[in-house]
């Protein structure tokens, strides 16, 4: 369609003069819009009374019913980043982000008419199914851009962007409560016409990231910049394609590294409410559990700008050797602050922090680390590949939870000391991550790309 | 020949940023506000302690 050739690559190629920091909050407008996903838990109870207005009455949609749209579009979120990440490298970031903001936008439309319609399906196949993709191409479609923009600081770059998913849940959450009270009448929970006004405004903001986004052109490097001549031992200056990184040992490990990392962190995000209310009984209550859920929000989103940017300066792996080596100490000691043994909220809530920024850190340096293994050629697609530890973690963490949390007390411990068996199996899942990152070497010179097919900048 | 650079203006970089800066800074002041409830939670009793 020829209307829409201002979305090629071509046409999105920077002209002289133009300032690389237009790039992060084009990234930014992006993933500001597709970290909602993050908050849709608060349309579930108004949706549970979509008949019933101020209760459920018979017809009314479940909890369980409309847990599945947000998993599905965890999942579509994984599947698509996966499937679609190398299109998005021969297609654009542009065109890529426009796909993004269309699916996203989209999602909320065919979702207004399964809420009007009442018809379940069609929310699943709107914010879950068509939405999901929408959220799978957001969140890798900067990744390469920022990367050749800021070859010297790629950690600061994606940490930028991935930042902005964890603050997309904490703009989403009060504006999806705002614009339901504002449509809110006797007969109507308000829900439909915040999903198309959501749709909307995100559609808008994302455009904004669609038109302002640009690739360097060929050859093009910060003016103050020169590349160093000896690169460090984990940092390569060739290039791997997705299908052949994806057969490499180093793939994998960095699977490992995000999966342990992000399960371990779901551990906590999963329990954090109940989890302080039962280890410090009777002195929280659950208006401040959710002043915790919330203060952690702002840890996981400071973590990913934090450790991402320090990784520049200690290198990908020790930024890992932290989390692994920190982290599994943290999570075995933080039972230990319960009621029970040091009785301090105040170390049990300043350990969790840390353990969420660490978290965070975890999304937000790994495209700097695969940029370091494998190049710039390809990274937004591998970094798609990857996000399928994600989706694994995203089962695996609250499924060992709960499990190993149900299996303690069965067994008779109460359920404040039930979370020490729970967190120590997190400490051991992040010892697992240790070694993973400790196995990390750099990829062998058989998969390098041909020096022919290597991309011009990085020959320049 | 010289070759006529239009540079991106400043005013441009720092709308773009607000662009996303004030929704962000909204979303952190709200979220704020909630955590602020776990600071204004009861004391502990002391009988909870060990």
């Amino acid at each position: 369609m020829a209307f829409l050739s201002f979305l090629d690559r071509e046409r999105s190629i920077a002209q002289p003069g133009y300032s690389r920091w237009l790039v992060p909050p084009a990234a930014l407008a992006i993933h500001l819009c597709i970290g909602q996903v993050y908050a849709f838990s608060v349309f579930k109870i108004p949706l549970t009374q979509a008949i019933g207005i101020t209760k459920s009455v018979p017809g009314d949609w479940t909890q369980s019913q409309l847990a599945w749209i947000f998993s599905l579009a965890i999942v579509m979120l994984g599947l698509s980043a996966a499937v679609f990440g190398k299109w998005l490298e021969h297609a654009g970031p542009r065109k890529a982000m426009f796909a993004s903001a269309t699916c996203f936008a989209l999602g909320f439309f065919i979702s207004y008419f399964g809420v009007i319609s009442h018809q379940l399906w069609l929310i699943y196949f709107g914010y879950g199914f068509v939405g999901g993709i929408g959220l799978g191409l957001g969140y890798i479609s900067p990744v390469s851009t920022l990367i050749k923009w800021f070859p010297d600081r790629p950690g600061l770059a994606t940490g930028m962007a991935i930042m902005g998913f964890g603050g997309g849940a904490m703009i989403g959450s009060p504006l999806a409560i705002k614009l339901m009270a504002y449509f809110r009448t006797p007969g109507d929970v308000g829900v439909a016409p915040a999903f198309l006004a959501m749709g909307a405004l995100y559609f808008l903001l994302m455009m904004f990231g669609v038109f302002t986004i640009r690739v360097p052109r060929d050859g093009w490097k910060p003016e103050t910049w020169i590349a160093a001549a000896k690169p460090q031992k984990l940092i390569t200056s060739h290039n791997v394609e997705v299908n052949t990184a994806f057969t490499t040992v180093q793939f994998w490990l960095l699977w490992i590294v995000l999966c342990t990392n992000v399960t371990a962190g779901i551990g906590i995000l999963e329990q954090a409410s109940p989890m302080i209310q039962e280890l410090f009984k009777g002195s929280i209550g659950p208006v401040a559990a959710g002043g915790f859920v919330g203060l952690l929000s702002l840890f996981n989103m400071a973590g990913r700008f934090f450790w991402a940017s320090t990784s520049d300066f200690i290198g990908r792996r020790p930024t890992y050797f932290i989390f692994f080596t920190v982290g599994a100490v943290l999570y075995y000691l933080l039972p230990k602050t319960g009621a029970d043994y040091l009785n301090s909220v105040t170390l049990f809530v300043g350990i969790s922090a840390v353990l969420l920024s660490m978290y965070g850190g975890g999304f937000a340096t790994i495209p700097a680390y695969l940029r370091d293994l494998f190049g710039t050629y390809h990274v937004s697609a591998i970094h798609g590949r990857l996000l399928t530890a994600w989706s694994v973690a995203g089962v695996l963490g609250p499924v060992m939870v709960n499990y190993m949390r149900e299996y303690a007390i069965a067994r008779g411990a109460d359920k404040a000391s039930a979370y020490q068996t729970v967190l120590r199996i997190m400490a051991a899942l992040l010892v697992i991550g240790f070694v993973a990152n400790l196995l990390v070497r750099p990829v062998s010179e058989k998969y390098w790309l041909p020096e022919e097919k290597k991309p011009i900048e990085q020959m320049a | 020949m010289t070759e006529n650079v239009k540079k991106s203006s400043a005013a441009a970089i720092l709308l773009a940023w607000l662009l996303v800066g004030i929704p962000l800074g909204w979303g952190v002041y709200n979220t704020l506000l909630n955590s602020l409830k776990l600071f204004q939670a009861t004391p502990a009793p002391t009988a909870a302690a060990k």
